[in-house]
Parts: C-alpha cells; sequence; structure tokens
C-alpha cells in the first residue's frame, strides 16, 4: 500500500492534468454561484421586506417562502455541482483508490447496505431514511472489506403533527472481517458521558443505557477516557480488546478529528467514522490544487483503507487462516 | 411517628439495594471465574500433548517440563480452591513462557509442524486465558471496592464476604505482544 507522501505525489503529478481540468471548470462554478448567490440574496431581501410587510415576520405564509428559497437555492446548486462531482469521482477519486490498491472496486453510486449497517449495532434506533454513495470493496492483505458514505436519519413528529428527519448517523461506514473469532457483542461508542460529567457521574450514567448491554470496564485508563464499551461477553470483549488493540485504535482516533463508532459482531469489525458530511464531494469554493483540501480526500482514503494495517486485522491468527 | 416510618422505610430500601448490588458483584465474580476456568481447563488439556512432543528434543529443560506437568496435576486436583487455581496458573504461565523462550535454542524443533502447531494453539489459548484473568480481575477490584467502602462495608461485613485475590498480570501480558511469536507469520 502506498504511504500518504506516495499518494500526495501521485495526486500533483499523475492526476495534475485532471485536476487543471475540473479546477477550470470549479472556478466557472464557483463564479456563477457566487453571482446567482447574490441575485438570489437580493430578491430573498425584497420579498422578505414584502412578506413582513403583508403577513408578518413568523406568519407560516414568510417561513413557507423561505423555505421555497432555500429549496430551489439547494436544487440549483445540486443541478450546477453534478457534473463536476461525477467528474471528480471519475477522475481523481477512482484512481486514487486504485493506487491505494488495485484490488479495490469503487462505484460512486452505490452504498454498504442498510442490513450491514443495522448489523452493526451501533445505533439502536429505527432508521426511516437511508441512503448513501462512494461504495468501495475488495480485500486488503487478504482481508474483506468494504465501505461507503452513509447518511441515515429517523423521522419524528412534534405537536402540529409536522415532520422533523434527525440525522442518526452521517459519514463514512466500513464493515471489515475481524482477525479472531468470537460470538459474543462488543460494542464501542464515544465517550460523551465521562467527558461531560466526569468519571464517578458519566460513568453511572452509561450504566443506565437500557438499551444497550452491560457497561465493561477495561484496563487502559487512555482508552476509557475516549470510549465506552459495551458488551455481553465480559472475556470475549477482553480477547477482542487485547491491550494492543486498544493502543491502536486509540492511535487511530488521534489521527481522525471524527468520533469513532466500533462494534464486532458476528465476526467482523464495523466502523463508523461520523464525520458528519459526505467525505469524497469535491469542493466547490476552495481549490483542488489547495494542499489542505487535497490532503483531505487522501488523508479519508488512505486512513480508512489502511485501517486494516492500522489494526492488524490482516494479522490472523492461524487457525483463521 | 410517621417521620421514624418513612425514615426507617427509605434505610431498609437503601440496605436492600446494596444488599442486591453486593450478591450481584459477587454472583459476577464466581461466574467470570467459571470461564476463566474453561480456558484453563483448555490449556491442562493440551500440556500432556505439548510435554510429550518436546521432550525429546528439550534435553536442558527437563526441570521445567517435569513442573509445567506437575503444576498441571496439582491444578487439577478435584477440590483446589480459587486462590490455589490462581497462584498455579502463575507458576504455570511463567514455566510455558520459559519452554517457549527455550525453543528459540532448538531449531529442528522449530522445523517441527506438530509441535509448531501445538504452540500456535497454546499460543491462542494464553490469549484467551489472559483476557479471561482482566475480566475476573475487574470484577474483583468491583467486588473489594464494595467491601472496602462506605457504606457498602456495612452490609458487607454483616454477610461476611471476603476480599478475592486478583490474578497476576506478568508484565510480558501488559506489554503489546509481539505478533511475529503469536502469529503463523516468517
Amino acid at each position: 500500500m502506498k504511504t500518504l507522501s506516495e499518494l500526495t505525489d501521485y495526486y500533483y503529478k499523475e492526476l495534475y492534468p485532471s485536476i487543471d481540468e475540473l479546477e477550470k471548470t470549479r472556478q466557472e462554478i464557483a463564479s456563477r454561484l457566487k453571482l446567482y448567490g447574490g441575485m438570489g440574496l437580493a430578491l430573498f431581501g425584497l420579498v422578505a421586506i414584502w412578506c413582513t410587510k403583508t403577513f408578518g415576520l413568523l406568519h407560516p405564509m414568510s417561513i413557507a417562502i423561505a423555505i421555497g428559497f432555500i429549496a430551489v437555492g439547494t436544487i440549483i446548486y445540486r443541478s450546477m455541482t453534478q457534473n463536476y462531482a461525477k467528474d471528480f469521482k471519475e477522475k481523481v477519486i477512482t484512481p486514487l483508490i486504485n493506487a491505494i490498491d488495485s484490488n479495490l472496486l469503487y462505484n460512486p453510486d452505490l452504498m454498504i447496505s442498510q442490513t450491514l449497517f443495522e448489523r452493526s449495532q451501533l445505533f439502536n434506533h429505527s432508521i426511516d431514511r437511508y441512503r448513501g454513495n462512494d461504495y468501495v470493496k475488495g480485500s486488503i492483505d487478504g482481508v474483506p472489506i468494504e465501505f461507503s458514505d452513509v447518511h441515515a436519519e429517523y423521522q419524528t413528529r412534534d405537536s402540529k403533527g409536522r415532520t422533523q428527519w434527525h440525522t442518526l448517523f452521517r459519514g463514512l461506514f466500513l464493515v471489515a472481517e475481524f482477525n479472531k473469532h468470537f460470538k459474543s457483542r462488543t460494542v464501542l461508542l464515544p465517550d460523551l458521558a465521562e467527558k461531560t460529567f466526569g468519571n464517578l457521574i458519566g460513568g453511572w450514567l452509561q450504566s443506565l443505557n437500557i438499551s444497550r448491554d452491560k457497561v465493561i470496564q477495561l484496563d487502559d485508563p487512555e482508552f476509557e477516557k475516549k470510549f465506552v464499551v459495551y458488551g455481553n461477553d465480559p472475556i470475549e470483549a477482553r480477547y477482542i480488546l487485547s491491550h494492543s488493540m486498544m493502543n491502536r485504535i486509540v492511535e487511530f482516533q488521534k489521527k481522525i478529528s471524527y468520533p469513532l463508532f466500533i462494534s464486532f459482531v458476528y465476526n467482523h469489525i464495523h466502523v463508523g467514522i461520523g464525520a458528519g458530511k459526505d467525505l469524497f464531494e469535491p469542493a466547490v469554493f476552495t481549490s483542488l490544487l489547495d494542499y489542505k483540501q487535497a490532503m483531505e480526500y487522501i488523508n479519508t482514503l488512505r486512513y480508512t483503507i489502511g485501517l486494516v494495517e492500522e489494526l492488524k486485522l490482516n494479522e490472523k491468527l492461524w487457525s483463521k487462516e | 411517628m410517621t417521620v421514624f416510618l418513612s425514615i426507617l422505610g427509605v434505610v431498609a430500601l437503601i440496605a436492600i439495594l446494596i444488599y442486591n448490588s453486593l450478591i450481584g458483584k459477587k454472583n459476577q465474580v464466581d461466574n467470570i471465574f467459571a470461564g476463566v476456568d474453561t480456558v484453563l481447563k483448555k490449556r491442562y488439556d493440551l500440556i500432556p500433548n505439548l510435554v510429550a512432543s518436546v521432550e525429546r528434543y528439550m534435553e536442558h529443560e527437563k526441570s521445567t517440563l517435569e513442573k509445567v506437568t506437575e503444576y498441571r496435576a496439582q491444578a487439577m486436583k478435584p477440590g483446589i480452591s480459587d486462590d490455589q487455581k490462581i497462584a498455579l496458573d502463575a507458576k504455570l504461565t511463567s514455566a510455558l513462557g520459559a519452554i517457549n523462550i527455550a525453543m528459540e535454542a532448538y531449531p529442528d524443533l522449530k522445523a517441527n509442524e506438530n509441535v509448531m502447531h501445538l504452540m500456535r494453539t497454546l499460543n491462542e489459548i494464553e490469549e484467551q486465558i489472559s483476557a479471561a484473568r482482566r475480566a475476573y480481575n475487574q470484577s474483583v477490584t468491583d467486588l473489594n471496592n464494595a467491601i472496602e467502602m462506605f457504606p457498602t462495608n456495612i452490609v458487607a461485613g454483616w454477610m461476611n464476604l471476603q476480599r478475592r485475590l486478583l490474578f497476576e498480570i506478568t508484565t510480558t501480558e501488559r506489554q503489546n505482544v509481539n505478533v511475529h511469536d503469536l502469529f503463523n507469520r516468517s
């Protein structure tokens, strides 16, 4: 697998012709968007003044018109960037993935199945809308792996019967075969309670989570600060989370700035990286040649695919070989 | 009178909750020890085969091999207490560790497929034992804390609960395992 610096060289050297061409398209789109955006805002301002005078600021009609403006704006933005995003995935993301490992298949329109996502048991909530894209499948060092961007949402109704959508998870979701046999269920979630309320109250709050198995306290203070672990077999949870595995997970969490959700069920590891956005969408208002921007694509891909190496999932116990 | 009865009721409720949580902790320790026992038994089952396979080669390690056999025999005696099992486990782990290290000096052994298969099986079992020990130690720590801390120590005193011994976690276990020793990789 190529290193980060090799991939950066590849991005700027090998992909330069495609990126240069895409960059010109991006600049055109960005300037057009700014022009339309300015006009739209001016029109919105005038309509807002008229609405306030005619109906009042918080009148349902005023709110409906505002929502209409946002919807039209979103549609215009989408239609203007759609082809550019498609080209970007074809000319940049596809070769980048191939450069990392030629065994990987990439399809920008597919996603990890909802069944697999639910099987992870990371998010105990019914899902009313499940979308995703940028699906990658293959094997790294003999370890079957698949991942994609996922956006899972659920619906609620308020007292007036209005529908509201809430994001359950948005980010990158990965499933890979684990290198040890196990029958139990072990779930690692970001430790928000302990971070917010401290050890004593946070620990007590975690133990109150009735939708989960028992809290499993582990003997690695740094790991315990970052994660709360729920599981139905305290021995097997520690068999999976050996000291070295906990160490690797902590190191991985340090490298990525997003919350990490990990579960071990059905002999597989499921990893959710809660970025809160699509990770492989091209930037519109930042140059594709911008180093930080380029590194975001490269890092995300390298770290995700590198997870097999990072967690040493390729070092299988001989009985699994 | 009502106030007195209310206070008495609250105290009784707290005592019941503490009693139940102590019972839960004690049962958790026993339950996990049963799991420890299961993996220890796996190791006892493997030892005779391993000793028989390596003793022809390991002339200089005869005494260590004899110790391993002896500790196994002691550990398998019926009616042995949990504390004795814990003590024997530490001895057995250290003796098996010595054999593992000594194997480096016997190239013939490393070429023997059967011995290598046994050693790899043993290493997997050792990982399971390590996990079981860590789980047991956590549950014992929870119980011991409850026995010593106020106010649970009062109820624990009435129940005559005794502190339990911890498994010693060896320094090698604390370090990140060298995977080349553990996995089938050259």
